[in-house]
């Protein structure tokens, strides 16, 4: 807000007639340089990011879209992701050569048996082209199989981020207590509490499980760690945060009566502060659900891995598959998560 | 039982609220500390519970000084009601009125929120005499009505039979009804145990109607000091006059409720 709006402070001002009262404008010529530098910034950064570039393509894509144009970058991009995404692939077929000690007579449930034609190519050095050998090769066919894999998946993505959160809230919790003024018991607590939870939350997840994949190897490990070490960053700020804005009265009260500092904080603050900890806790779990399938990429666990084999080989039909399984467990969690928190705190 | 010797407090921001006070205060009693806002009535109060610590002079509770080292002793003895009740809004009534016995168990047992059967049957006898009932013991006690929560915040300073209570302004935002219902329970509750009563009030009129004793304060200092009929309505009246720079400089232009 700039200082012109804010009301003169009384005091210093001497006593005139109202005609004479000194009136100031809403904004003057400080604030209107700075809106005008602002402005000049945003321009060398627009052209850097290539804003114009972005204006112009959707333009054309909203151009093509109302026939005014034949082809748009945009358009065909989205076409060829959108013409191999659907049917999505719930279906999963594997050749009964590659599984081990096949069972004709015990197949699993609803799968069925299917030949289908085999072509494949391979370089004919003598020739000097490609040649294709076309062969017939059984298959076993689950009709929802890939889909069973997708959510099986999708489940472990969801335990990463279940523990990740619970690391995060063991963590977070001590660091809260020790990074509140007033319950921290020494200054030094305060300001390493404080620190240690700005790096926690600086580091992006994506940053971190890089590392701790070497660390702790391929597998939902390194994902679970690289997800506390960031959320607990997170509790450790807003839950201290809390603390201190919470009502001193009660605590006082408390304090009166001869309960030492941890039993005040149990009785007095925790009641209070109680209702946000479940709504922090609540966003962080979502948030790391949704962060557990990007981790996965660099093989920290979970569907992400899936996901980015599936979109290298442009199966474009697997990976609406798994979006679809993300999408659906992320609304599902939240609706889980909200009925949680009315039961909690009696919303 | 609570005995100041030359309390003096004076706040960094250079405000005096207290000037040498001297005052005895016996077993038993239930005294009145009357002045209006900015006299040291809160500050005296909480010079007891070590709420604040004084510059010079001493106060001292059942024959120990208070000081920093005895602080938590003198805490297991002095219970206090607060103005603003300052009861924990979102705990359960029940959890509030054990909160007053957090002195007397482990942090452990603190932090489970495990409070031994006989803190419990405590807490429902009392609650019972202060007139609530089974009904309210989990409901949130900010889903009370003011009196009611007044009446928890008594419940919660006698659990531990402390041996003093200290009410600072208990009835200021409570109607004339209200006050008078509180100010006779916690009269009857300490009267039936013994405890010493030290309450603050600004309203002449309750205090002439409960006191044993009335202690008038102006700017820090006790400007009269007897029972109920020995303090003439001229010094009473004085507590409430413009004249001489009172601590804040601030003096109602009429005592309330008259």
């Amino acid at each position: 807000m700039s200082q012109a709006a804010q009301p003169q402070q009384s005091g210093a001002v001497p006593h005139r007639p109202a005609q004479q009262w000194v009136l100031r404008q809403p904004f003057g010529k400080r604030e209107i340089a700075a809106l005008l530098m602002v402005s000049v910034l945003l321009g060398a950064s627009a052209r850097h990011i290539q804003i114009p570039n972005l204006v112009l393509l959707t333009t054309e894509w909203v151009a093509a879209g109302l026939g005014l144009k034949k082809t748009s970058q945009i358009g065909k991009g989205l076409g060829r992701f959108a013409s191999g995404a659907f049917p999505m692939v719930i279906a999963q077929a594997t050749p009964v050569s590659r599984i081990e000690g096949f069972d004709r007579a015990n197949l699993p449930l609803f799968a069925h048996i299917e030949e289908r034609e085999t072509r494949t190519s391979r370089y004919d050095t003598e020739q000097n082209r490609m040649v294709e050998t076309v062969g017939r090769e059984e298959f076993v066919v689950e009709p929802f199989g890939y889909l069973v894999y997708v959510f099986g998946k999708m489940l472990e993505s969801l335990e990463m981020a279940l523990w990740g959160t619970i690391l995060a809230l063991a963590a977070g919790l001590p660091l809260a207590y020790l990074g509140a003024r007033g319950y921290a018991p020494h200054r030094i607590f305060y300001l390493f509490s404080r620190l240690l939870s700005s790096f926690m939350r600086a580091v992006p997840e994506l940053v971190s499980s890089l590392v701790l994949v070497l660390a702790f190897g391929f597998g939902p490990m390194a994902g679970v760690v690289a997800l506390g070490f960031h959320s607990a960053g997170f509790f450790g700020k807003f839950f201290a945060d809390d603390v201190e804005n919470a009502d001193r009265a009660s605590q006082e009260a408390l304090l009166a009566v001869g309960a030492n500092r941890l039993k005040v904080f149990r009785h007095a603050v925790l009641p209070q502060v109680l209702p946000q900890y479940i709504a922090y806790t609540q966003y962080i779990l979502e948030r790391n659900v949704r962060m557990a399938t990007v981790i996965g990429i660099v093989g920290a666990g979970g569907i992400g891995i899936e996901l980015k084999g599936r979109f290298d080989m442009f199966d474009f039909g697997h990976v609406s598959t798994i979006i679809f399984a993300i999408f659906l467990t992320v609304l599902l969690l939240e609706r889980l998560t909200q009925g949680v928190r009315g039961r909690l705190i009696g919303v | 039982m609570v005995r100041w010797r030359d309390a003096t407090k004076t706040f960094p921001d250079g405000t005096v609220a207290l000037r040498a006070v001297t005052l005895d205060v016996p077993k038993g009693q239930f005294c009145v500390i009357l002045g209006s806002s900015g006299a040291g009535k809160t500050t005296l109060l909480r010079t007891v519970n070590g709420l604040v610590t004084l510059n010079a002079g001493s106060v001292e509770v059942d024959g120990t000084t208070v000081t920093p080292r005895t602080l938590g002793e003198a805490r297991q003895k002095v219970a206090m009601v607060h103005q603003s009740f300052g009861l924990v809004g979102r705990a359960t009534v029940l959890e509030n009125v054990l909160d007053g016995a957090l002195s007397r168990i482990s942090t452990f047992r603190a932090m489970l929120g495990l409070f031994p059967e006989r803190h419990r049957r405590k807490a429902c006898a009392l609650m019972q005499d202060l007139g609530l009932d089974e009904g309210h013991l989990y409901r949130r006690a900010s889903a009370l009505s003011g009196g009611q929560q007044q009446r928890v915040a008594i419940a919660r300073a006698f659990i531990l039979d402390p041996a003093v209570v200290l009410a600072d302004e208990p009835v200021a935002s409570l109607d004339m009804t209200m006050s008078q219902t509180i100010l006779g329970l916690l009269r009857d509750t300490s009267a039936r145990r013994g405890t010493t009563v030290l309450c603050s009030l600004h309203q002449v009129d309750l205090a002439k109607q409960f006191a044993d004793r009335i202690v008038a304060m102006r700017a820090g200092g006790v400007i009269a000091d007897g029972a109920p009929g020995d303090v003439d309505d001229a010094a009473l009246g004085r507590i409430y006059s413009q004249d001489e720079s009172g601590g804040n400089g601030t003096v109602p232009l009429s005592s309330p409720l008259q």
